[in-house]
């Protein structure tokens, strides 16, 4: 517990809680890297379980960077947003679900990510979503939007 | 008048029942957030695409994301109408909340532009892939007006 209490009390957390500007801009960031992200991995995932078949799934790996850059924009806001109440967030359970989900659509991610963006898929054959890369896809859906539901609980649950 | 009419949406059936049930609002908020993800999510990705970022992926399927954007808009027609009753006075005296508005018509008629130039250039660039000058400043101006929306939203909490 010592840990969170310093981490609350370092120069970046009290800024985060007390300016007047702190909190809201790192929230807007965080809304806006969430759209960035969950919309870039959200079409992925739909397209391997079969929209949008006009686009080729082996160039929707054009999207990634974009992933990356909301995830980052989220990593350093919910960063900045957990220090600032570090010690309420780390005892919240629907916080550390929200983690806990981040982390099994991260693993989702690469899992999908190594399977059809892999360079045998590039130029000849199509890639064809199997089975198995559904439920990836699929499975990551319910991951991320579970996350942004826990994210919104996590001001009215224990 | 004004107030008058707040004061009674506050006080309709539906506000109450909003009140009354304790896990309303909490649900209308993360419908809201689900919706605003689809809503911006997808807007993103077409206006960079326009811009041209990720030049691979056919702009045509990228703009046939727009079903997904209306889906994400009526989400978030439905809880934010909802969520404006609950709370109508402390929205409607709100200065974010009508700068959230205002920014959120705006990028209406600027979609609105978007695709009629789709439907009435007398070239088709989606198809050629290329598009004109204009086109790219409705995509810019869209990508800054959701930027606004989405800052405007979230600041309500603290002004």
């Amino acid at each position: 517990m010592g840990f969170l209490e310093w981490l609350q009390g370092t120069w970046v957390a009290t800024t985060v809680a007390e300016s007047l500007w702190g909190y809201p801009t790192f929230e807007t960031m965080h809304t806006m890297g969430m759209a960035l992200l969950i919309g870039s991995l959200g079409l992925i995932n739909l397209r391997v379980l079969g929209f949008k078949p006009g686009l080729k799934i082996f160039d929707t790996r054009a999207l990634l960077p974009l992933a990356w850059i909301g995830f980052t924009l989220n990593a350093i806001s919910g960063s900045a947003l957990f220090v600032s109440d570090a010690v309420m967030f780390f005892n919240s359970y629907t916080f550390r679900l929200k983690i806990v989900l981040i982390i099994l659509g991260g693993i989702n991610a690469a899992l999908l990510s190594r399977k059809i963006f892999s360079e045998p898929a590039q130029g000849g054959a199509a890639v064809v979503p199997t089975t198995g890369m559904k439920w990836i896809a699929g499975t990551s859906l319910v991951f991320w939007f579970g996350a942004i539901i826990c994210g919104r609980l996590i001001a009215y649950t224990p | 008048m004004m107030m008058e009419l707040l004061q009674w949406l506050e006080h309709t059936p539906i506000a109450h029942a909003i009140r009354d049930w304790r896990w309303a609002y909490p649900a209308l908020e993360t419908g809201h957030y689900i919706g605003l993800s689809l809503l911006v999510g997808g807007i993103m990705l077409i206006d960079l695409r326009v811009l041209g970022f990720a030049p691979k992926l056919q702009l045509k399927s990228m703009i046939g994301l727009l079903p997904f954007v209306w889906v994400g808009f009526l989400i978030n027609v439905t809880t934010g109408s909802l969520l404006f009753i609950y709370g109508a006075v402390n929205f409607g005296t709100n200065h974010a909340f009508w700068v959230k508005m205002i920014c959120l018509v705006i990028a209406g008629l600027n979609a609105l532009a978007f695709d009629l130039s789709i439907k009435r250039y007398s070239y088709d660039w989606v198809a050629a892939e290329r598009p004109p000058p204009l086109v790219k400043t409705f995509a810019t101006l869209s990508f800054a007006l959701w930027l606004c929306v989405v800052t405007a939203g979230r600041w309500m909490a603290y002004i």
